[in-house]
Formats: C-alpha cells, sequence, structure tokens
C-alpha cells in the first residue's frame, strides 16, 4: 500500500538540488502568496494526531519519543559553540560546514549503498552533535562518517567500518580537506563519543513516510508531486530543521511549496488537517531562503571556514 | 572477598585505574554470560538510592572490529524510548573509553519464570498456585500490549527473559528483558527473516518453522501460549531438537512436536499456509504423519470448558492472523474470574504463604573485565593451593598431586548444579571452577573433571533431551571447525564431549529396549 511507490522514489538517486532553478522562479514570482490566509488554528489538532498515529507505518509514537521531547527552538540551534567562536567561525561558516557535511554523509552512502532513511538519520545525528559539542573538539571529518556508520547500524543496515573507510581514501584522497587522515580505530573511538554526545537516544522519526501518506491522503500522489516533494524533503537535511519542527510538518511545508509551483490548488485540504498554517508557511520560507543563499555558497567558503577551525591536516 | 582477588595481577587490565562511573557501585558478582557478553550484580553507593541493586550487562567489543555491537545499538535505542511498569528499566548507560567496552545498567530482579519453573519442578515438587500463574501471564500480556501497541515486537519471548521482582516495594511484579533481537517494525529496511530468523525454537511459531518472510506481533503471543502452558505444567510444551548447522528455518521435529499436540493444521483453518514455502517444499516430510485431534486440554490438564483453556487455545492459533492479540487476551473472561490477578504475583492478597525462591546465584569471583580469580572459593586442604592465584603461576604447582584437584563431586552441597538451561549448559559452581583452571594450566585433569560433571549431568537425561544435546554439540563443532588455535582446546573439548555422549545416549538407547529401570551412575 503506497509502499511500492514509496521505495521507488527512495532508491532514486534524486539529485538534491535538480529543483533548484524552478524554486528560483518560484521564489521571484510566488513569494506575496505566501503570506498567511488568516486560518490559523491551535497547533497540531487532534484530527491530524490520530491521522498519523494510527497508521501502522508511522511506528513506535512520535508524540512520546525522545526525538519529540528534544525538539529545540531555531534559536537554540544556531548557537556557535565558544571553542569554534573563539577561532573566530562565524553562524555562517558553522551552517556551511554542517551542509557541507550533509553532502558528504550522502556521498559517502551513495558508494557504500544504503537508503536515503540511513543517511537521514545520520545526518540529523551529526546535526544533534553540533548543538552540544564543537567542531574543535568534535573534528567533522571524522564525525560525519562516523555518523553514517551508527545510523547504519541503528537503522539495521550495517556497514562495515573497513568499507567505509575504503571508500573515504578512494574517494578524498587528493582533496584538501583531507578527509582521509582518519583509520577505522579512529571511527571505531568516535562511535562511542557520539552515542555519549546524543545521550544514547538513537531513534529518529523522519517526514518522508509522512510525506507520502499526506500525499496519498491529498491525492496528490502523482509521480511528478512525488519526485518534487521527495526532492525537496532530501534538501531540508542540508539545513537544521529536522531538530526544530516536528516530522510531519516539514512533510506540509514540502507539499506546500510544490504545490504553489505546480499550481494545484490545495488550500482546502490543508484547511481540512487543521495545522498551523503559520508555522508550515514559515518552514517553507525557510526552505527557500536556503535555495536563495545556497547559490552563493561555492567551494572556497568551505575551506575558509573549515581552514579557521584550524584541525590537523 | 572478590575485590581483594581481582588485584591479582595476571590480568593485563590494571584494576586501580577503575572509570569513575563504576566507582558509584559495588561490584558483587557475576550472575549470568551469553554470546554477547558477561552480567554482573552491584549495589548503588551513592546515598540517594544506596543498597539499591543494578543488573549491569557488559558488551564485549566485538573481535571482527566493528564497534559497538548492532544488538547493544538496538536494545539501547529501543529501551531509550519506553517506559512501562511490565518492561524492565534501562537506569544508565556506561562506556569505558580505554577498552571501548560498553555497560547497560538495569534495576536488578532477582528472580526470572525458568528459574520459578524449574524451582516449582524440581525442588518443591507441587505445581505454580493458579493466582500466581494468572498474575505472571497478565503483567506479561500488559507489557506485550504495550510494546505492541508501540510497534515492537519481541521475538525472543521465553521464561528466562522474564523476570520477577524479588524483595522490595516492586516484590512479585514481572519485567519483559532482553531487548537484544526486538525491533521497530516500521518499514523494514530488510525483510526480518534475512536476519537470520531468531527466537528460541521451542517457543517459537510455527508460521516461521515453515518459512514467513514477514513477522507481526503474533509471533510473540504464540510463545506466551507457549509459556502459560509451560507455568501450568512445569514443562516446556513442544520440546523439539533443534538442528542448528543449516540456515534453513525449518524444524521438522519442532513442528512435529506442535502438530502432535494441536494436530495437523488445515488449509480451512489457515488460508495462507499453502503460500509458506516450506509448507509447500517439504510437503511429503511435514504431511507424513497424520495428527487431526487435539491433546492440548490433556496435556496442560485442563477442562475443555475452562477460560484458561479457551484463553490458551486461542493464544495457540495457527493462522497468526486469527491468533489473539495482547489487547484482546487482557480482556479475556479467564482474568475476571477468581482469582482475579494481581501486582505482587508472588504473595496472593489472601495467601497464607509465598514460595521462598532461591536468590541468584552469584560468582563472586569475577571481575568487571570478567578477568576470574583462581582462588577457589573452598579452600583446599594442603597449603600449595594458594599458589593457584599467585600470578604467574602456571601449570607446575598445580600439577602436584591429585589433591590440588580443586573441586570435586564432595564439594557440590550447597553448590549450584550444572543443568541445561534450554539454549546453554549452565555449568555447576565446580565445574566452573575446574574449567578456570583448565583454561589457565591446560592440564587434561580438568577437562575431565568437566566430562565427569556433564556425564552425571547426562545420565540423569530423558532420551529425548540427550539427542537435543547430541545435536547441539554436533553443530557446535561443525560451527567451531575453523577457529582460531586459541580456541582449539574448546573445540578438542566438544569432540570429547561428543564421543562422551554418544556412548551415554547408546547405552540409554539399549537400555530402554532392554528395560532397564535404573539410570547408570558416572562411577
Amino acid at each position: 500500500m503506497g509502499l511500492s511507490l514509496h521505495e521507488a522514489v527512495e532508491d532514486r538517486e534524486t539529485s538534491p538540488l535538480a529543483s533548484q532553478h524552478f524554486l528560483l522562479y518560484f521564489f521571484n514570482h510566488q513569494t506575496r502568496n505566501l503570506e498567511p490566509s488568516g486560518n490559523i488554528d491551535i497547533k497540531v489538532s487532534i484530527s491530524l494526531r490520530i491521522f498519523l498515529v494510527s497508521d501502522p507505518n508511522m511506528a513506535a509514537n512520535f508524540w512520546t519519543s525522545s526525538h519529540c521531547k528534544q525538539l529545540l527552538d531555531q534559536e537554540e540551534v544556531d548557537v556557535v559553540p565558544p571553542l569554534d567562536k573563539e577561532k573566530g567561525i562565524t553562524l555562517e561558516d558553522f551552517k556551511h560546514i554542517k551542509m557541507h557535511m550533509a553532502n558528504y554523509i550522502w556521498k559517502l552512502a551513495q558508494h557504500v549503498k544504503v537508503r536515503q532513511r540511513v543517511v537521514a538519520t545520520a545526518v540529523t545525528y551529526m546535526r544533534r552533535v553540533y548543538t552540544r559539542k564543537s567542531m574543535t573538539e568534535y573534528d567533522p571529518r571524522l564525525v560525519a562518517p562516523t555518523c553514517l556508520y551508527l545510523a547504519s547500524k541503528a537503522e539495521e543496515s550495517t556497514v562495515q567500518a573497513r568499507l567505509l573507510v575504503f571508500y573515504i581514501k578512494k574517494l578524498y584522497t587528493d582533496e584538501k580537506y583531507r578527509y582521509d587522515r582518519y583509520e577505522i580505530k579512529d571511527i571505531l573511538e568516535m562511535e562511542m563519543k557520539i552515542l555519549e554526545a546524543l545521550n544514547y537516544y538513537l531513534v529518529v522519526f523522519h517526514p518522508y513516510r509522512a510525506l507520502s501518506q499526506l500525499l496519498q491522503d491529498a491525492s496528490l500522489n502523482d509521480i511528478s508531486m512525488t519526485q518534487l516533494t521527495w526532492g525537496l524533503l532530501n534538501d531540508t537535511y542540508r539545513m537544521d530543521l529536522i531538530l526544530v519542527h516536528a516530522p510531519h510538518l516539514i512533510a506540509l511545508a514540502c507539499i506546500y511549496i510544490a504545490s504553489v509551483l505546480r499550481e494545484k490548488d490545495t488550500t482546502a485540504w490543508f484547511e481540512e488537517l487543521r495545522v498551523d498554517m503559520n508555522v508550515v508557511k514559515n518552514i517553507s520560507m525557510e526552505i527557500l531562503d536556503f535555495y536563495e543563499n545556497q547559490r552563493m555558497i561555492g567551494d572556497d567558503r568551505i575551506i575558509a571556514a573549515l581552514s579557521k577551525l584550524n584541525l590537523k591536516p | 572477598m572478590g575485590d581483594t582477588n581481582s588485584n591479582n595481577g595476571n590480568n593485563t587490565n590494571n584494576n586501580n585505574k577503575k572509570p569513575e562511573w563504576l566507582q558509584q557501585y559495588d561490584l558483587l558478582g557475576k550472575i549470568g554470560e551469553g554470546t554477547y557478553g558477561l552480567v554482573f550484580l552491584a549495589r548503588i553507593k551513592s546515598s540517594t538510592n544506596r543498597g539499591k541493586s543494578i543488573a549491569i550487562k557488559k558488551f564485549k567489543q566485538s573481535k571482527d572490529g566493528d564497534g559497538v555491537s548492532p544488538t547493544a545499538i538496538r536494545e539501547i535505542m529501543l529501551l531509550r524510548e519506553i517506559s512501562h511498569e511490565n518492561v524492565v528499566k534501562l537506569v544508565n548507560v556506561h562506556i569505558n573509553h580505554v577498552d571501548m567496552s560498553l555497560y547497560l545498567a538495569f534495576d536488578y530482579a532477582e528472580h526470572d519464570l525458568y528459574e520459578i519453573i524449574r524451582h516449582h519442578r524440581d525442588k518443591v515438587n507441587h505445581s505454580i498456585s493458579s493466582y500466581t500463574v494468572k498474575s505472571f501471564l497478565w503483567q506479561l500480556l500488559n507489557g506485550l500490549n504495550y510494546l505492541h501497541s508501540n510497534w515492537i515486537i519481541h521475538r525472543d519471548l521465553k521464561p528466562s527473559n522474564i523476570l520477577v521482582m524479588g524483595e522490595g516495594d516492586e516484590q512479585g511484579v514481572v519485567k519483559i528483558a532482553d531487548f537484544g533481537l526486538a525491533r521497530i517494525y516500521q518499514a523494514p529496511l530488510k525483510s526480518l527473516a534475512d536476519n537470520g530468523v531468531v527466537v528460541t525454537i521451542w517457543y517459537r511459531a510455527p508460521e516461521l518453522l515453515l518459512g514467513a518472510k514477514h513477522y507481526t506481533s503474533a509471533v510473540d503471543m504464540w510463545a506466551v501460549g507457549c509459556i502459560f502452558a509451560e507455568l501450568l505444567t512445569l514443562k516446556p510444551l513442544f520440546q523439539g531438537a533443534e538442528v542448528k548447522a543449516t540456515p534453513n528455518p525449518f524444524q521438522l521435529d519442532q513442528l512435529d512436536k506442535i502438530f502432535k499436540v494441536l494436530g495437523h493444521p488445515t488449509l480451512e483453518k489457515w488460508p495462507t499456509l499453502a503460500s509458506l514455502p516450506h509448507w509447500q517444499q517439504d510437503v511429503q516430510h511435514i504431511q507424513g504423519h497424520k495428527y487431526d485431534n487435539t491433546g492440548l486440554n490433556t496435556v496442560v490438564h485442563l477442562p475443555p470448558k475452562s477460560a484458561a483453556y479457551d484463553l490458551l487455545s486461542k493464544m495457540l492459533e495457527y493462522d497468526p492472523r486469527k491468533r489473539i492479540t495482547a489487547a484482546q487476551a487482557l480482556e479475556h473472561e479467564y482474568f475476571r474470574n477468581d482469582p482475579l490477578p494481581g501486582r505482587n504475583a508472588l504473595v496472593s492478597p489472601n495467601a497464607d504463604k509465598a514460595v521462598n525462591y532461591p536468590t541468584r546465584p552469584v560468582d563472586r569471583t569475577t571481575d568487571f573485565e570478567g578477568t576470574t580469580s583462581l582462588q577457589p572459593s573452598q579452600p583446599v586442604s594442603s597449603g600449595n593451593a594458594v599458589s593457584g592465584s599467585i600470578p604467574g603461576a602456571h601449570g607446575g604447582t598445580l600439577r602436584s598431586g591429585p589433591r590440588q584437584m580443586p573441586v570435586g563431586p564432595s564439594t557440590a552441597t550447597g553448590e549450584k548444579k550444572g543443568h541445561w538451561n534450554g539454549d546453554d549448559w549452565i555449568p555447576s559452581t565446580a565445574e566452573i571452577k575446574a574449567l578456570r583452571l583448565w583454561r589457565h594450566t591446560g592440564s587434561e585433569r580438568y577437562i575431565w573433571f568437566i566430562m565427569l560433571e556433564l556425564i552425571r549431568y547426562l545420565s540423569e537425561c530423558k532420551v529425548e533431551m540427550l539427542c537435543h544435546h547430541y545435536l547441539e554439540t554436533l553443530s557446535f563443532i561443525s560451527r567451531r571447525q575453523n577457529l582460531k588455535i586459541k580456541d582449539h582446546r574448546v573445540y578438542l573439548f566438544s569432540v570429547r564431549c561428543l564421543s562422551a555422549l554418544t556412548s551415554i545416549l547408546l547405552l540409554q538407547v539399549l537400555m530402554v529396549s532392554w528395560e532397564v529401570k535404573e539410570a547408570p551412575t558416572a562411577h
């Protein structure tokens, strides 16, 4: 039930930025429509809760999960750890490095062949680590692959550390970033440090399942909409949204953007869901802002930011 | 006493450099051992929870350089999310960065259903009171209902995984434990069957035995049914002999045991049966015998019209889709009839007296590193015995005379006897000591002692169990054949065991045919 489509999309190598030029177009022409429509409701209403929770595929209960309890405010996420600040890392740098590391996890994952879910969990772990630890102490070049390693175990598709190191060396030997300076032993040590930093909370709820259910519910589950929203959703992991918002709200924001872009009228459907449209629209704005800014970030920016950290060569 | 022993320098780890977290506990000793690692009993030192008992599960660092074991990760992951009175509570997680080991600290439970059943069967020789059985079952279902409603399947329910709290505010409360195999069953990334079919064979549901690809929470309910019957009769309901050597989930003997009691499943009663791989492939084997009359009520000694029997037969329903769920079972008439189930399963509200169950044996000679001190707890008459605990003392001194044998049949009084727990051979205290000495000295004498102990146990066994052990040992040997030199002695030992087993088996079979009444003794 919906699973085959779901999986079909998940396995597709959707380029994260495939939809970028559409979005820029969209950003320039449609922003005005994003003003709150005045139909604001109390947070997440009962009807949506029941819809999401009573569905078997939603798995364990998000509302009682550690993930739900750990959600942070944006201001809490946007704090540069003191140690990194001393080295001159700005909030921008901090975000860029995290984004870059999310991309790195993504690339590695494609080689060791794990599914999108595992990548999403790994990126979430990495982002959670940096809400508590500094990049100075926890070298992102090691944290990123280790998060992928840990996530692969948590999601029951264990990747061997040996294989991971093999690909890191194969892919990144010549780069300035020197990802390849770490060995199996370092990954295993870091795995334990990350477990500790995560306070042993490992269950992460992702918007993917909610997305396919919601699309189906809105009868928008044609190939084009599914692909577009899926690509958007993948891109949200390049930001900190998963630490701040409940997964179904992120899914709704992706649907919202896609439906405006493809000129589908979903107003009535959103109203029926009785979610806080302000939140959904705000998330949508953040996503669009991200696409706009993202164009300006070149490799040089990343290198500059990383070099400020003064990590071991 | 254990503390002083652990300072013996034979181990490479320096005990003075205890990690900080460890110092909040008083280590009492080892209480269990599994493939994942060791379990210890400890007490909290801090003033708030002073004297509270804690079970600490230590996960070994996997040898193949793959970090924290995925089993440990899954167990932590699930236990961090759930909290229920009838589910074991994870109190703390600790990491020792020095030797990269991981420790999970749980609230300690003094008893488990395996030991309780064994106590009734072997010691007091009377059945478990109906109040206690009902309370165990209700609480077990209550915990399971919580897990299932959170989309978690346990997959390895068996009496030894169902703990019961000892004296204290939670006395007689059931706790489901051991989540190493449990899964959240949201969209499994791999079909669960690909990860190796789990669940101890005696409690394994028929659909799994027949090769079902996806499991549901119904597999846990089958196990509960088997446990319910075992609580009533004190004997495992379906004691099949496991064939471990094949990756194939098909277990003919186990299925045969089930069919013998419940009758053959039919397509009318279980329509999806035809789609199960082994029902088709092994048709002539499975359907070779025809059992059609249900003998369940005679096996469990329940009147067929009783509520207890009705509930049991609904748990042991062949078709997983028709099998009763935990939520439905909690609503069953059985729990509304007298005696009503209670929170303290061990002491009924209008009870005369509670059964005194034995406490868990604690091996006080093992420290957190898993290294054992060599000093035998039973002082040996000759003075040289002390040399056993002197670092670097190898075989020489220990071999000096037969009275060096630290253990023997005479020391057995008051010590734990060796037994089979359905999964593993649980060695006697004397045997553990002998094993330790054997590992340390390499002296053959100890192997022979262990063999003697085993033979003693085996000679009391029924033929069925012997076959079971025989197959176990055989598959153990086949698994061990490509081991490193270090484990070679273990291999050799099991080969010897096998030959001993073969002769005992033969002897017993012969005895049966000669109608000899008395079992041979070890002497």
